[in-house]
């Protein structure tokens, strides 16, 4: 799976044989998509939580 | 070089230089790089990420080994290339924790741990088999599972 920083670019078509060039940052690891958005909501969501005034006191 | 911020949470507080972790890439899907781990107790099983570019922004987190016997990392190839996971250096990790209003509600995040060294921090995804988005930290009060251990395969 590839993210939307990661572009296919087909290079050269020769007979039977086709070039393509995989274009990704390298410094961006290529997670499914749905795994990153779930972690996100799940950070923003414990973020909000905490934020709540609603907590016990943390259990020592 | 100690630093003051005024937290939304906590108010006005003094982070010392050694509790500040930068993370590269930041939390997933959340701004800012820079947090502070704030914890006065050492034997306290909660400690907050304090983010340190947005004072309203801080998570408690834990470590996971306190209530999660058998919990592992594994990291795909590419983490481990771009994060220099060579085996050497103690390595800290931590969860996030998804609090409510009642314990037994109480989640961690093991399949998104934080690796923390040397200052530097990461939110790594888990490739270990069974590790839960929101795994309950502690037992209801008539379950019979021990307080101090699940049974997770993470």
């Amino acid at each position: 799976m590839l993210g939307d920083d990661t572009i296919i670019e087909v290079l050269e078509v020769r007979g039977q044989t086709v070039r393509i060039g995989i274009d990704a940052p390298r410094a961006v690891p290529v997670y499914r998509e749905e795994i990153w958005l779930e972690v996100k909501r799940e950070n923003q969501a414990a973020a909000e939580a905490a934020a709540s005034s609603d907590l016990p006191d943390f259990p020592k | 070089m100690s630093l003051t911020i005024e937290s939304s949470r906590f108010g006005r507080v003094e982070i010392e230089p050694e509790t500040v972790l930068e993370f590269p890439e930041g939390l997933i899907g959340l701004g800012g790089s820079r947090y502070a781990l704030l914890g006065d107790d050492p034997d306290a099983p909660f400690l907050w990420l304090q983010s340190l570019d947005d004072p309203s922004l801080a998570l408690p987190v834990t470590n996971p080994h306190r209530f999660f016997e058998g919990f592992a990392v594994e990291v795909v190839d590419e983490d481990v290339e771009r994060l220099g996971l060579d085996g050497s250096g103690a390595m800290d990790v931590y969860v996030t924790v998804r609090a409510a209003p009642v314990l037994e509600d109480f989640t961690a995040n093991l399949k998104a741990p934080i690796l923390v060294r040397a200052g530097q921090a990461y939110q790594v995804i888990n490739q270990a088999p069974g590790c839960d988005l929101r795994a309950p930290l502690f037992a209801a009060p008539d379950g019979d599972t021990a307080p101090d251990g699940s049974d997770s395969a993470c």
